[in-house]
């Protein structure tokens, strides 16, 4: 097989990774089914660790072992840091990293301090893909584009991040997809039937709740629910607190006041093993029920311990509840009770708990299902949509229509919140709201991007702030502020303003407030490439190239399928732009090729503009196309062919 | 914007969701953008701006309060709660005197007595819609003039309901533990 790996007209193929807060993992489509990519020792799942040595970086199950005795120089559950402020709870719950304060002018966000250097979650995150895209590599040559799933709870600024750290690991990203409508895509498909389904994702740091509607390939979220800092981690936590209790080394933070100080041999690495051994002993009561564990004392010997798992379900109970206050809100969105299901989906390692699947079980009153792995499922789900994405999927049929979890708005007088866009909006989505000036001669309007549920601005997540200045100046009121959020089909906002008057316009990508702005990515980009990886042209070439593939195929779909459709002279027009690029290709110029992509645009816009009325048209009529599949296997015929071509 | 124009839909108030909702899935069948993930970019810009103009209507036709604004601006009547007329005094006392029992059931934790007044202002804010369904039907611009006093009563209706709902989870979640 060797030759497939070294074979540089490979085609690229798409790939699903599942950047998880305790393990990662990738996967691909192979003959139609999603397969999860393992390393040469056979394992699926990266430990989502990152050590940072002097000299190298190390991703995965080596650095867990190295986390012990280099707790701070080895970043765990990085995803709980993503898109968080640097003065965020999170950052002061039990663990052993230490954290720098941001310096006036840099960006909010959180950075832990790694021997003499600085670490932003995005970077330790882009760390962790560039080693599942270098697994992705080993398998398949070359890889085209990356769907990247992310918490369907997780805010805008905690999707931004994850997608800048795509970006800064050189990967394509094609779409962040929620991890728990991944899941259920992994199962639709398997199943093939029709109805609601709940999705109850328990992570190792989130907590997801999702109710769909399957539909004919349609998956429609109805509803979504959650807590993004709720996960296995806690269970961890929780009884890690009570090993640390019981050896006298309890912490300050669920100290009483006056009985208890931290115990000077409370170190980090102390703590870091602490965690692990609860993680461990977790573990092994999901099959006993009771467990023995030897805690290695720091000055040497072992102190035995033993936990039953009847005390374990007691201690996550507070967090089961928490589970269950997201569920019920999501049913109630979703206009549904628990008898109206017909499926409940488990996703997430910790719901391998026994105690978490009773729980379920309770709760929606029916026995969950568990037949995939559920550590995997997220990344198939991933697979299967990067394969619809790239073209080359079978199923022209499915569907993914998703919804912005937490209400969408911006602070109106009085610290209040007005929402323009709530929560379980099927994104891609838009929405206006027209504001106007409170004082005389007013000339700048602020705008505050706020998202989340709650009435006052206090209580909800800052988004990002800005100003739109130069307006006229006016009496109190006369001014007209038109504010539109735009949510894209990766959930991520951006907002306009206009003042209607004067026409005075400014658009943001909503990043500021917690995340790292365009120009800090891209200096890390280029600082990254300096470190060694592949110069900037042959990037930009490659990535050309498989645009332009990508670009072709569906042009020749497109003719194919819809050549009534077809002006006279436009064909050999699309023909010659297609040639073009085609030639274009075989260069090594990054710039022809974009122009040739230009070219076959310019050639394929009116074309394109009447295949979607007709499809419009088609679908306001209730009207389905009947040869659907037969196209469907045409279309497979010429994308094998480009293959086997490629291929040579 | 006619939202809907969009989904193909009469200009008309009373709406069979469950069709809507099935030519909302066609219609995103047909132009979302991961459908056309690997075109080139001015199809992609375009199949996202036809997919957003499409959600967009499906947000504002399934929910009544934003579907009866929608039909008052394409009518030519300014529709906003600074523009139109207010509510009727005594709508206002009614609905006074439904906030001072939700803040009994509150203070009281009385999930039953919550769940009658829910089921009470659910009823009546149904009866609005059948008004204002009524009301759209071949109605002179005076009529809509009149007419768009129902809309504020059903915001009212609405925000109520909303506020009933956030109390009834703070209440389930005591409940459970």
């Amino acid at each position: 097989m060797l030759f497939e790996i070294f074979d540089p007209k490979a085609a690229p193929r798409p790939i699903g990774i599942d950047l998880g807060t305790t393990n990662s993992l990738v996967a691909y489509v192979k003959n139609d089914k999603p397969i999860a990519i393992a390393n040469c020792d056979g394992e699926i799942l990266v430990p989502s660790a990152v050590h940072y040595g002097d000299k190298e970086t190390v991703v995965g199950t080596r650095a867990m072992t190295l986390a012990v005795e280099h707790p701070r120089e080895t970043i765990v559950s990085v995803k709980r840091y993503m898109g968080r402020g640097a003065d965020d709870p999170e950052t002061r719950r039990l663990g052993p990293y230490e954290f720098a304060t941001p310096k006036p002018g840099e960006p909010n966000v959180v950075r832990f301090k790694v021997a003499d250097r600085q670490l932003t979650p995005v970077e330790v995150s882009a760390d962790i893909l560039r080693e599942l895209k270098a697994r992705a590599e080993e398998e398949l040559g070359r890889v085209g584009g990356a769907v990247i799933t992310v918490p369907a709870y997780f805010d805008d600024a905690q999707r931004q991040a994850t997608k800048d750290a795509g970006k800064l690991a050189g990967i394509e990203v094609l779409r962040l997809l929620n991890e728990p409508t991944a899941a259920a895509l992994a199962y639709g498909l398997d199943k093939k039937q029709n109805g609601h389904f709940v999705v109850y994702d328990l992570g190792g740091g989130t907590f997801d709740v999702t109710v769909l509607l399957l539909e004919d390939g349609v998956f429609q979220v109805k509803s979504t629910g959650g807590d993004s800092a709720l996960g296995g981690d806690d269970m961890d936590r929780a009884l890690a607190n009570e090993i640390l209790l019981e050896l006298g080394w309890m912490l300050p933070e669920h100290a009483k006041p006056k009985s208890l100080t931290p115990s000077p041999k409370l170190t980090p690495g102390v703590v870091r093993l602490v965690l692990d051994e609860a993680r461990r002993i977790k573990h092994a009561l999901t099959l006993a029920p009771e467990v023995k564990a030897g805690i290695p004392l720091p000055g040497g010997g072992e102190r035995e311990i033993t936990v039953t798992r009847r005390r374990f379900d007691e201690l996550i109970v507070p967090l089961l509840e928490r589970t269950a206050t997201a569920c019920r809100r999501a049913l109630k969105d979703a206009g549904l009770t628990a008898e109206q299901l017909d499926g409940v989906i488990l996703v997430g390692g910790s719901t391998r708990v026994p105690a978490v699947r009773t729980y379920v079980e309770k709760l929606f009153k029916q026995p969950p299902l568990a037949d995939i792995d559920p550590d995997e499922v997220v990344a198939l789900g991933a697979a299967v949509q990067a394969d619809l994405l790239a073209g080359s999927g079978p199923k022209d049929e499915v569907l993914l229509l998703d919804v912005i979890p937490l209400s969408l708005g911006i602070e109106v007088g009085g610290g209040v919140v007005d929402k323009i866009l709530p929560r379980n909006t099927t994104i891609p989505t838009a929405a206006r709201a027209t504001y106007t000036t409170q004082q005389d001669r007013q000339t700048g309007f602020e705008i505050h991007v706020v998202q989340g549920e709650r009435e006052l601005v206090a209580d909800c997540r800052s988004l990002a702030r800005f100003t739109l200045k130069g307006i006229p100046p006016m009496p109190a009121g006369l001014a007209k502020l038109e504010v539109t959020f735009r949510v894209d089909a990766d959930g991520l906002l951006s907002v306009h303003a206009k003042e209607v008057m004067t026409g005075l316009e400014q658009t943001v990508a909503v990043k500021p407030s917690y995340g790292l702005d365009d120009e800090t990515v891209e200096k890390m980009l280029l600082d990254a490439l300096d470190h060694g990886e592949t110069d900037l042209l042959a990037r930009r070439l490659a990535e050309g190239r498989v645009e332009a593939q990508r670009i072709l195929l569906a042009t020749r779909k497109a003719l194919e399928s819809d050549a009534a459709l077809l002006e006279e002279g436009e064909r050999e027009r699309i023909d010659r732009a297609m040639e073009a690029l085609e030639k274009a290709c075989s260069g090594s110029e990054p710039a022809k090729i974009t122009r040739g992509i230009d070219g076959v645009d310019v050639a394929t816009k009116e074309f394109a503009g009447r295949r979607m009325n007709q499809a419009i048209a088609r679908a306001i009529s209730g009207k389905r196309l009947d040869d659907l599949s037969k196209q469907v296997e045409k279309a497979k015929g010429v994308e094998a062919h480009v293959e086997d071509h490629a291929r040579g | 914007m006619d939202p809907f124009a969009t989904l193909g839909l009469p200009r008309q108030f009373d709406v069979d969701l469950a069709s809507v909702e099935k030519t909302h899935r066609e219609l995103s069948r047909a132009l979302h953008p991961d459908k056309y993930a690997g075109a080139g970019a001015s199809e992609r810009r375009d199949s996202l701006e036809r997919a957003v103009a499409v959600n967009e209507a499906f947000r504002i036709v399934r929910d009544p309060v934003r579907r009866a604004e929608a039909l008052f601006k394409l009518a030519g009547v300014p529709v906003g709660e600074n523009v139109e007329p207010k509510s009727d005094p005594s709508f206002l006392m009614e609905m006074l005197e439904q906030r001072e029992a939700l803040a009994e059931a509150r203070d009281a934790r009385d999930l039953a007595k919550l769940r009658a007044l829910v089921a009470e202002v659910e009823a009546r804010a149904r009866a609005t819609q059948e008004e204002l369904g009524r009301g759209f039907l071949g109605a002179s611009p005076e009529a809509l003039s009149e007419l768009v006093k129902k809309l504020g009563n059903l915001r009212f209706f609405r925000r109520f309901l909303e506020e009933a709902s956030a109390l009834e989870e703070s209440l389930l979640d005591e409940a459970t533990k």
